[in-house]
């Protein structure tokens, strides 16, 4: 690719006007702000910014109905992220058809760089994002947060869900439908021995 | 020697060779599950079917010799499209838990399906045909659902161990695997199971969810178990070993190591390494640096000639031995290295596959350089009589032998280099960090005589070193010259002063290894084939 040269011009020959002109639009902006209400900035710790429901704040671990994680401990997550921010120690489930799930699910919120890879490499909805992006703590240990503070749902609720896969709600407790099918309709516990 | 064309390339290779060995030689891949290169050919997956010129049907690769002027095709349409359904088949009650699954990642049915798959289920989850998961054998977990019923685990006991302890049962669709009443493998080669499944069936229970495969780094290494010296992969990451895998050596252990040789990566992130350099002053320790250590033992043995004694440690690489041998040499005292008389059983057998009696990896290193002279016992006598003043010991063996602890106690300097913490290193009295095999580039020589390259997988822990540094450094001290300063130049040295290892390098050791002229060694390094119980 070509480099295109532009020369500036340092003389101070175009004389008072864009001072004025500059000046002219801080005016506008303060007089809009006093009298027309119309200010551009928020009072920020008692008023929040909206954000659209793909914004990616700080992380979310999702539920099954029984309250434990939906994390498989597969590990896609940390193997995709970037900023190699995820750290997941894993750990056996009696369930069979689960087999596996997260006894450590560390993200350093100080070396991520919220780019939603992890939700995208998700196989199980497990991690979604929030909106919250007001986070703040007095030693960096505090910011490396762990699996019970990222399956708090409060939060979720408190800023609302962020980037997540379609439209899925992630405040709502999730079920395997294939396996609740299987349950209900055949009678079949997935995992048991079929002898016979 | 019939010769064959294989896409387009022609070979010539010994009759009776299949065409997947054949294939394989000219680096051309056929999908397969079913054929090991180290187990019966039986020809079930169907997997590997090849369009053969002039044959009215595809063949398959693995039980079809080569015969010559045999024109074969692996990729024409025809096989394409036979590997493509033949997986389809083989996917169609797989329950694809690969987030759950330890194979994932080195797992046949996933890099076949994107090599030759890519096909759309025709098959919903749910309706797949259920079977057994999360079924504890022992050191190995079965999981009837993602198996492929290729049989390679039930060959792998009745060619290798002769324990026949998996059978199929049921028919159709619902054929699984199993072992009777759900009893658990108990000999001493279960790990292989886990790594002849092609698929994630058979995993093992050791390393379950511990890490995922893609995590780790690979380091072909030699086992430290016994004097048979199996190949292996380390498998690592940051640091720390996540577990050991057979290499395949046609010479030694074929695609086979036990279970005891697996557990040896246990040892290595252990809390009671020793990480630093210590020395006994006034009754108890304090830690000092290496460099102030080794100019303590330096001091110990200046001028004091007859009166030291070295033992060397059949734990320690061929180079450690050379550079302990050289430092004996120049000081003027004794070698020794027979502790628990390890000579004696380093060609017997504790059972018949692999294990061997003797649990030192260089042994036979330790004999090829001429270490033991007069022998321990001889050793000890003059230790009783106080007439070694300074005893320096490559490994604490001599410190655990019961009988030797009397005589010991004589001695006014022993120094030892360790790698685990013990009791016993409190009846030295100074201590030097040693690295462990994985710590270490250097050279095993097995049973066979055969020469092995071990390499280093990650960084020592602490301060510790390889041994043969440690003597070379102290050697450097006494005035004496080590010109090395890697294993590869001490492995020179050592090929130009040993005569059994004259014109050896690493560079001619290979991936391998090298077999020296062997006095007594003939007996095949492998009982696999032939002893079965």
């Amino acid at each position: 690719m070509a480099t295109r040269v532009v020369t500036v011009d340092r003389n101070l020959r175009t004389g008072p006007m864009p001072i004025v002109r500059g000046m002219a639009l801080t005016f506008k902006n303060m007089l809009a702000t006093w009298f027309g209400g119309k200010a551009s900035t928020v009072q920020f710790p008692e008023e929040k910014r909206k954000t659209s429901g793909r914004y990616r704040g700080v992380h979310i671990l999702t539920q099954r109905m029984d309250g434990t994680p939906k994390c498989v401990a597969c590990y896609m997550c940390a193997t995709v992220c970037p900023a190699e921010c995820i750290y997941i120690e894993s750990g056996e489930r009696p369930e069979k058809d689960i087999e596996k799930y997260p006894t450590r699910f560390e993200i350093d919120l100080l070396r991520c760089v919220y780019c939603g890879f992890c939700v995208d490499a998700c196989p199980e909805e497990a991690i979604v994002m929030s909106r919250e992006n007001d986070l703040v703590g007095t030693t960096r240990a505090e910011l490396i947060i762990d699996r019970d503070r990222l399956m708090d749902r409060n939060k979720l609720i408190e800023h609302g869900p962020g980037y997540r896969p379609e439209e899925h709600d992630v405040r709502r407790p999730v079920r395997i439908a294939a396996l609740e099918r299987l349950r209900k309709e055949h009678g079949i516990v997935p995992g048991m021995p079929q002898r016979g | 020697m019939p010769k064959c064309t294989i896409n387009g390339r022609e070979i010539e290779v010994p009759a009776g060779t299949t065409v997947i060995q054949a294939a394989l030689e000219l680096g051309i891949h056929i999908p397969h599950f079913c054929w090991h290169p180290d187990l019966a050919v039986d020809g079930n997956c169907r997997m590997c079917l090849v369009e053969v010129e002039k044959a009215p049907k595809l063949q398959i690769a693995c039980n079809t010799a080569v015969t010559d002027g045999m024109v074969v095709h692996t990729e024409s349409e025809k096989a394409a499209q036979a590997h493509r359904t033949t997986l389809e088949f083989l996917l169609v009650n797989h329950p694809i838990d690969c987030p759950v699954c330890d194979q994932a990642g080195e797992c046949y049915l996933q890099d076949q399906y994107m090599d030759h798959g890519l096909h759309e289920s025709k098959v919903e989850p749910e309706e797949k045909v259920r079977k057994r998961k999360v079924v504890d054998l022992g050191p190995i977990m079965l999981d009837a659902e993602r198996c492929v019923l290729c049989s390679r685990c039930i060959r792998f006991e009745r060619e290798v161990t002769g324990t026949n302890s998996f059978e199929f049962v049921n028919r159709g669709d619902h054929t699984q695997i199993a072992t009777f009443q759900d009893r658990p493998i108990e000999h001493n080669y279960a790990g292989n199971l886990a790594d002849v499944c092609p698929v994630g069936a058979l995993l093992s229970h050791d390393f379950r969810f511990k890490m995922r495969v893609w995590f780790l780094e690979e380091t072909a290494s030699v086992c430290p178990g016994c004097s048979t010296g199996c190949n292996v992969t380390i498998d690592h990451r940051d640091g720390e070993a996540h577990r050991l895998r057979p290499r395949r050596n046609v010479e030694v252990n074929k695609s086979w190591m036990c279970d005891v040789g697996r557990q040896e990566y246990r040892e290595i992130g252990l809390d009671t390494r020793v990480t630093g350099a210590r020395v006994r002053r006034g009754g108890h320790w304090e830690g000092t640096s290496l460099d102030d250590a080794l100019d303590v033992v330096a001091s110990w043995l200046r001028g004091q000639g007859a009166a030291t004694a070295f033992v060397a440690t059949p734990q320690g690489t061929n180079e450690d031995l050379f550079a302990f041998r050289t430092l004996a040499d120049l000081v003027g005292g004794r070698l020794e290295f027979r502790v628990g008389d390890p000579q004696d059983k380093v060609r017997v057998r504790e059972d018949n596959v692999l294990l061997r009696a003797d649990r030192n990896p260089n042994t036979q290193g330790c004999l090829d350089q001429e270490l033991g002279r007069t022998g321990v016992a001889a050793l000890l006598a003059d230790c009783a009589a106080g007439r070694v003043e300074t005893l320096v010991l490559q490994g604490p063996e001599l410190l655990r032998l019961p009988d030797a602890v009397e005589p010991l106690s004589r001695v006014a300097h022993i120094a030892v280099m360790a790698t685990h913490e013990g009791p016993e290193l409190d009846r030295a009295h100074l201590v030097l960090p040693a690295a462990v095999w994985a710590e270490v580039d250097g050279s095993f020589t097995n049973f066979q005589r055969r020469v092995q390259r071990i390499r280093r997988a990650f960084a020592a822990a602490g301060d510790a070193q390889p041994r043969w540094q440690m003597a070379a450094r102290l050697v450097q001290r006494l005035g004496g010259s080590f010109p090395a300063v890697s294993a590869r130049e001490a492995f020179a040295l050592l090929a130009a002063a040993v005569p059994g290892y004259a014109g050896l390098s690493y560079g001619a050791l290979g991936a391998t290894g090298r077999a020296l002229g062997a006095p007594g060694a003939t007996e095949a390094a492998s009982g696999a084939s032939a002893g079965a119980r």
